[in-house]
């Protein structure tokens, strides 16, 4: 299946960047039949920072704004509803509130300073901004990176995926009122961040990867001992989940809230969790094969339950992997070196990873040792445009749920 | 069948008893009406995320910080301090103004800056009672640190 996730603007035409069966692909854009193969190239071509800016008219009918400063949701960002009561008929989401020039800032940087933006375009999907960033550029320059760094980048990915499917399960007990399920989350969630520490001494993995390399391989007892915090958490997730999931009331608040139908989903290039909610697979398991291909969990109720059952399945699976695997890391042998080509000082690379909440991809030209024409392309853009049409009909108290389980930032849409 | 939760929340005592260290110390001194009820309000004006994040882990139960008194409330007018995530974005710069006019008397301002390097954010406008400046992304602890200082409260 073909998945488009960006339109890219170069000097020789129009770039479509596609995922066909999770392998990033560039096609040419000749213009032709575009809008009837993918479903989202209009809003893509046009990337705006209004999404589904479309008023609506009729007796009684009136916009109320929502944000940008609430508390609901914390981040930078506005919400136009259009509503007569208690449906809303429309939400329109304008990202330009938290608009931070990211990808204009990277423009004309090091490799090395460029990373150091491209984590923090959206802090709590760092290793993954890292990662696909700097595997484009490494594609550039045709850096070989050693097998030592790719193992330990996926699994960083898989642990900065556990703490994020943490977070957006919390938030979902927080709005549902299940105080005591919030408050148990929300302690694993700090014990997940802990553990990132542990491991790489920074909350949200950042600075620990780099250009052909990690800075520092983790190693030692903190690696055996994040072996047992993961262990701990698989085993109080699954028991706190199965407690949770009996209680109808907190069930009954996701079910059938935010549905998405599988065409809608694959039309709007939906990837990550809010895509196999609809029974549909991504193929992004793919991007880990050369350790072991992920286990792909799906559900086909495409609501906020559906989503959520998705993202508590692969918490333990996440966390499996990493005990399996940090298990042994300390008996890696780094038998492929690093290999950098020190007359390579220009290219184009592009590289997309498995995100927590789906395909993060980047695109980027490097010359004369700078990188230039930076494009990212983040899961939380194309599930902003899903939140607003999901939105649509739900009334307002539905809102949470739907806006949370996408698992989605401004800050990542807006980059 | 419904679970009863109150016997699985009661099990485990997740609370800490540590120390709580702020990274910096307050510019002016502050008043001593906060002991024991100190009421935040948070604005994220251009954070890259982690701020927001910590934030929400220092709603966990590890930290406790109802404990101390301290809340995080959804109204400004009901706040005593502002504590400002990230420098501003450009568009956010007349809500932080706006917001800072709804504070009732006393009141006191944090601003935590996770990225100073970054070029494409604005200054802070100017601040009244602006009791302290942080930069990078400080640990749930020390922002409790930092907490409890401005509201006078024992530590443990």
């Amino acid at each position: 299946m073909k998945i488009l996730i960006g339109i890219i603007s170069t000097s020789k035409g129009d770039k479509l960047y596609v995922l066909d069966d999770g392998q990033e692909m560039l096609i040419n854009d000749d213009g032709k039949n575009q809008k009837d193969i993918y479903g989202n190239y209009s809003f893509l071509k046009k990337h705006s920072f209004k999404i589904n800016d479309y008023p609506v008219t009729g007796p009684g009918v009136f916009r109320f704004r929502y944000g940008p400063v609430t508390s609901g949701i914390r981040e930078a960002g506005v919400f136009q509803l259009y509503t007569y009561g208690e449906k809303i008929l429309r939400a329109t989401i304008d990202l330009s509130w938290k608009y931070r020039e990211m990808a204009g800032t990277m423009q004309m940087t090091s490799p090395e300073a460029g990373l150091l933006m491209a984590e923090r375009v959206c802090s709590n999907f760092a290793m993954s901004h890292s990662v696909a960033f700097s595997q484009s550029v490494e594609t550039a320059l045709e850096i070989k990176t050693s097998l030592l760094t790719k193992n330990w980048r996926i699994l960083l990915l898989e642990a900065e995926r556990i703490y994020n499917h943490l977070y957006v399960i919390y938030k979902l007990a927080a709005a549902a009122a299940q105080k005591v399920l919030a408050a148990h989350l929300s302690a694993l969630f700090e014990e997940a961040l802990r553990l990132n520490e542990q491991l790489t001494g920074s909350r949200y993995l950042m600075g620990i990867n780099s250009i052909g390399r990690l800075n520092n391989n983790p190693s030692g007892p903190a690696v055996q001992k994040a072996v047992d915090g993961y262990k701990n958490l698989a085993n109080t997730f699954t028991r706190l989940y199965e407690h949770g999931l009996a209680n109808y009331n907190f069930l009954d608040r996701l079910h059938t809230s935010g549905t998405l139908t599988p065409d809608m989903a694959e039309s709007m290039g939906l990837t990550g969790p809010s895509l196999r909610a609809c029974g549909i697979k991504d193929g992004l398991n793919t991007t880990t094969s050369h350790l072991i291909s992920l286990p792909v969990i799906t559900q086909s109720g495409g609501d906020a339950l559906a989503r959520m059952e998705i993202r508590a399945g692969e918490i333990v699976n996440s966390c499996q992997y990493l005990i399996d695997h940090l298990r042994t890391s300390d008996s890696w042998i780094d038998n492929e070196e690093t290999q950098i080509r020190k007359d390579k000082t220009g290219g184009t690379g592009y590289s997309v990873v498995n995100s927590p909440s789906g395909a993060l991809g980047y695109y980027l030209n490097v010359k004369n040792g700078n990188v230039q024409d930076v494009n990212p392309f983040t899961p939380s853009y194309i599930g902003m445009h899903a939140v607003s049409h999901a939105l649509e009909g739900a009334i307002f108290t539905d809102f949470p749920f739907i806006f949370d389980s996408f698992g989605i930032h401004f800050t990542d849409a807006s980059c | 069948m419904i679970k009863w939760w109150p016997l699985y929340g009661l099990r485990r005592k997740l609370t800490e008893q540590k120390k709580y260290i702020s990274p910096v110390k307050l510019r002016n001194a502050t008043t001593k009406i906060f002991h024991r009820s100190l009421f935040i309000y948070i604005l994220d004006a251009g954070s890259s995320n982690a701020l927001n994040f910590e934030i929400n882990a220092l709603e966990s139960p590890q930290y406790n910080i109802h404990r101390f008194g301290i809340y995080f409330t959804d109204s400004p007018r009901h706040a005593d301090v502002l504590l400002i995530l990230g420098r501003p974005a450009k568009a956010m710069l007349e809500p932080l103004k706006e917001t800072i006019s709804q504070f009732p008397e006393p009141f006191y301002i944090i601003t935590i800056d996770d990225f100073p390097d970054h070029p494409g954010l604005m200054d802070y406008p100017e601040l009244p009672n602006h009791v302290a400046a942080l930069t990078g992304v400080p640990s749930p602890s020390q922002i409790l640190g930092l907490l409890l200082d401005i509201s006078k409260t024992k530590r443990r």
